[in-house]
């Protein structure tokens, strides 16, 4: 093929195939390299069935109409995608025609190209902007002119579009007034967008809010607009005052999903209001904020609720999950984290043992159990299909017993650094008939035990780790995340992010993880769908 | 008469039969059952068209019996998946111009589990490759100029992974 060498006027390019390594051009983030190799490749390309593509120099490609083309390229990652847009005029028209889905690199430099993008890809329903911390972002002027070209988007996804403001965002709502889904990390714009956004994007059904610079103290209240009727699911995280979402949190009251994650502020008038004017509400997810038994008494009657996580919420006790028992009979998955305050315990589970008869996944982080209560739970809930613990000190070798004898509809069971010894494991490979898969991860178990289990459970698949006592793993940051925010700022370190530092370290964040939620996020996620989080 | 080797429990009855005839005069007989897997040939089938032969100009008679062997395998009762995608690899285990022709016979009859198979077949030829070697492989023509070749390749630079 004769092929003009391309004459880049920055670099000049050295002819090398490129698709291994990756070239940095320009001082742009090379991704691929899309420039075409000259005539070192020998290869004809033979792969697959005998004939490939030499014979007879055909293009067989040519004769498929430009919607099988495209149903090719379905099948293709933006790796392959943006390679095969590069081939020649009609593969580039087809896959920018075909293309729904984009995630740009939203710096600040995009803007004089975004024309041209956006008359390449002029079928985007679905768009990120992700902008890295080092760089300036795109600005408000992008942001209206995206709107402009991409009237029928459905999904915005903002990741560190620092440079857009309340104009921008308000200015975009006017014109993408389709839009059923918003994510936004990271930006700096406030209440005035978000109120556009409700007022104008009159479908909207997801709304994920994190760490809006934006909504400060004085930030004006926000909702309910007129999204506000077709709202379904909001999460909020990391907000300094996330209490100014109040008037959406109630008005919307077709929300079937809450998160609230890391914000500041007492929410327990706010969900006390919830639990009287959404009852439609199926899952709700509370992480490390100032909540209650009040407040859990409030969302309790939310009588629909079926999944609930309280994670490391340390003023929630038994009182408030036998409130959330009492009323919530719908209840299926059930996370607590207790994070090791032993406020929340055998008690608690007492009552959700006799109310929540439908629990199909449970999952205990730092919770004292007993057998007292998991024998209940045993007995009680038949459904029990998904058993996960971690960090607790009281599931010894009489819990395990009491699971493997009562649970009889078990499917996959976790447990992780527990004091139980070949005795308690040895149990597990009598009960529990349904079993599927087992994950243990505990100290003092042998590698004997490991082998009878297998042997008498040949069908189950198995993740063993007999972990030693110094290993610093998930568990090892939990310990020692038990620590409140952080007094002294000063330890921040100075620089372009302090604020950032200062933002966060108001916040008391840490990354620690948890590997056994992790799991059954997983685990879940895989099994339904109802979670419309992509 | 049907000698079925499947376990279904509905009752026995004599398997409906559907002639097609292609653009090359070759008939061909597929079980009604078989044939509803394409959409074209299922409102045909609805509206009682499928009484005399079915012609189909857009299919040749070497392709048409591929798919209606594709067809009889996939409405076939019982058949396991991890089977069924074995068949279906050697299926497509060809030479490009026949799987490519697949594709064309199954988006004319529409026939979405054939189409899906033809078309990531293709797929796994383009994967990795360059465009280069995408070219050479499938004969294409590089229409570019080599500033068009230039736009596209920074305008990719913008899009993640």
């Amino acid at each position: 093929m004769g092929q003009v060498p391309s004459s880049a006027s920055t670099s000049p390019e050295p002819s090398h195939r490129g698709i291994s390594s990756s070239q940095r051009l320009d001082s742009l983030p090379s991704l691929e390299e899309l420039i075409p190799s000259f005539d070192e490749d020998e290869e004809e390309g033979e792969e697959g069935g005998g004939g490939g593509g030499g014979g007879g120099g055909y293009d067989y490609t040519g004769d498929l109409p430009d919607e099988c083309l495209a149903h090719v390229f379905h099948f293709l990652g933006t790796g392959d995608r943006k390679r095969c847009s590069a081939v020649c005029r009609r593969w580039l028209r087809v896959d920018g025609e075909s293309r729904h889905r984009l995630s740009l690199n939203a710096r600040a430099e995009l803007l004089p190209s975004l024309p041209s993008v956006f008359a390449r890809f002029d079928a985007v329903a679905k768009l990120a902007l992700r902008c890295d911390r080092k760089s300036i972002s795109l600005g408000d002027e992008a942001l209206v002119l995206i709107s402009f070209k991409c009237r029928s988007l459905t999904r915005l996804k903002l990741r560190g579009c620092r440079e857009l403001t309340d104009l921008g965002v308000a200015a975009f709502a006017e014109n993408c007034t389709r839009l059923r889904k918003l994510s936004c990390g990271s930006c700096s714009f406030g209440a005035r967008a978000i109120n556009a956004v409700l007022d104008h994007c009159v479908n909207l059904e997801e709304l994920s809010i994190k760490r809006l610079r934006g909504i400060h103290d004085g930030a004006e209240p926000i909702g309910p607009g007129a999204a506000a009727k077709s709202l379904r699911s909001i999460c909020l995280k990391e907000l300094i005052n996330g209490q100014c979402f109040a008037p959406l949190l109630v008005g919307a009251r077709k929300l079937s999903t809450l998160k609230l994650i890391r914000c500041l502020g007492d929410w327990d008038n706010v969900l006390q209001t919830i639990g009287g004017s959404n009852p439609g509400l199926l899952e709700v997810h509370l992480e490390r904020i100032q909540v209650s038994d009040c407040g859990l008494s409030g969302i309790a009657n939310c009588k629909g609720i079926e999944t609930l996580h309280v994670v490391k919420v340390p003023e929630c006790s038994n009182l408030g999950l036998s409130s959330i028992a009492e009323n919530c009979r719908q209840l299926r998955k059930l996370h607590i984290d207790g994070w090791r305050i032993n406020r929340i315990g055998d008690e608690g589970l007492v009552e959700v043992a006799k109310q929540c008869l439908q629990l199909q996944e449970l999952v205990l982080i730092g919770v004292g159990v007993t057998h007292s209560s998991l024998g209940l739970i045993g007995s009680n809930c038949r459904k029990l299909e998904r058993l996960a613990f971690c960090g607790s000190n009281t599931v010894r070798d009489a819990e395990i017993a009491c699971i493997a004898a009562k649970c009889e509809a078990l499917k996959k069971l976790c447990i992780k650094n527990f004091p139980v010894s070949d005795v308690g494991i040895e149990s597990l490979s009598q009960g529990c008939p349904n079993l599927v898969k087992i994950k243990v991860k505990c100290r003092g178990m042998s590698g004997q035990v490991v082998e009878l289990l297998k042997e008498r459970r040949g069908s189950l698949v198995f993740n063993l780790d007999a972990c030693e006592i110094e290993a610093v793993d998930d568990i090892g940051v939990q310990e020692s995340a038990v620590e409140f925010p952080p007094a002294n700022a000063s330890d921040v370190p100075s620089g372009s992010n302090e604020r950032s530092m200062l933002y966060r370290a108001k916040l008391g964040l840490f990354a620690g993880r948890n590997l056994v939620a992790c799991t059954f996020r997983r685990w879940s996620n895989g099994e339904n769908s109802s979670n419309g989080k992509s | 008469m049907s000698s079925s080797s499947s376990s279904s429990s509905s009752p026995p009855c004599p398997k409906k039969m559907i002639t097609l005839k292609s653009s090359d005069g070759e008939t061909f007989e597929i079980e009604e059952i078989a044939a509803l897997q394409s959409k074209t040939l299922e409102n045909m089938i609805d509206e009682n068209c499928a009484s005399t032969p079915i012609p189909l100009p857009n299919v040749k008679g070497k392709i048409l019996a591929k798919v209606v062997e594709f067809c009889t395998k996939h409405a076939e009762a019982g058949a396991d998946a991890e089977t069924l995608r074995a068949w279906d690899a050697e299926f497509v285990g060809v030479e490009h111009a026949i799987v490519f022709d697949y594709i064309l016979a199954a988006n004319f009859l529409e026939i979405p589990t054939l189409l899906d198979l033809a078309c990531e077949s293709v797929a796994e030829m383009i994967k990795g490759k360059t465009p280069d070697e995408i070219r050479k492989f499938f004969n294409i023509n590089n229409a570019f100029s080599p500033e068009e070749e230039e736009d596209v390749r920074r305008q990719n630079q913008w899009a993640f992974e």
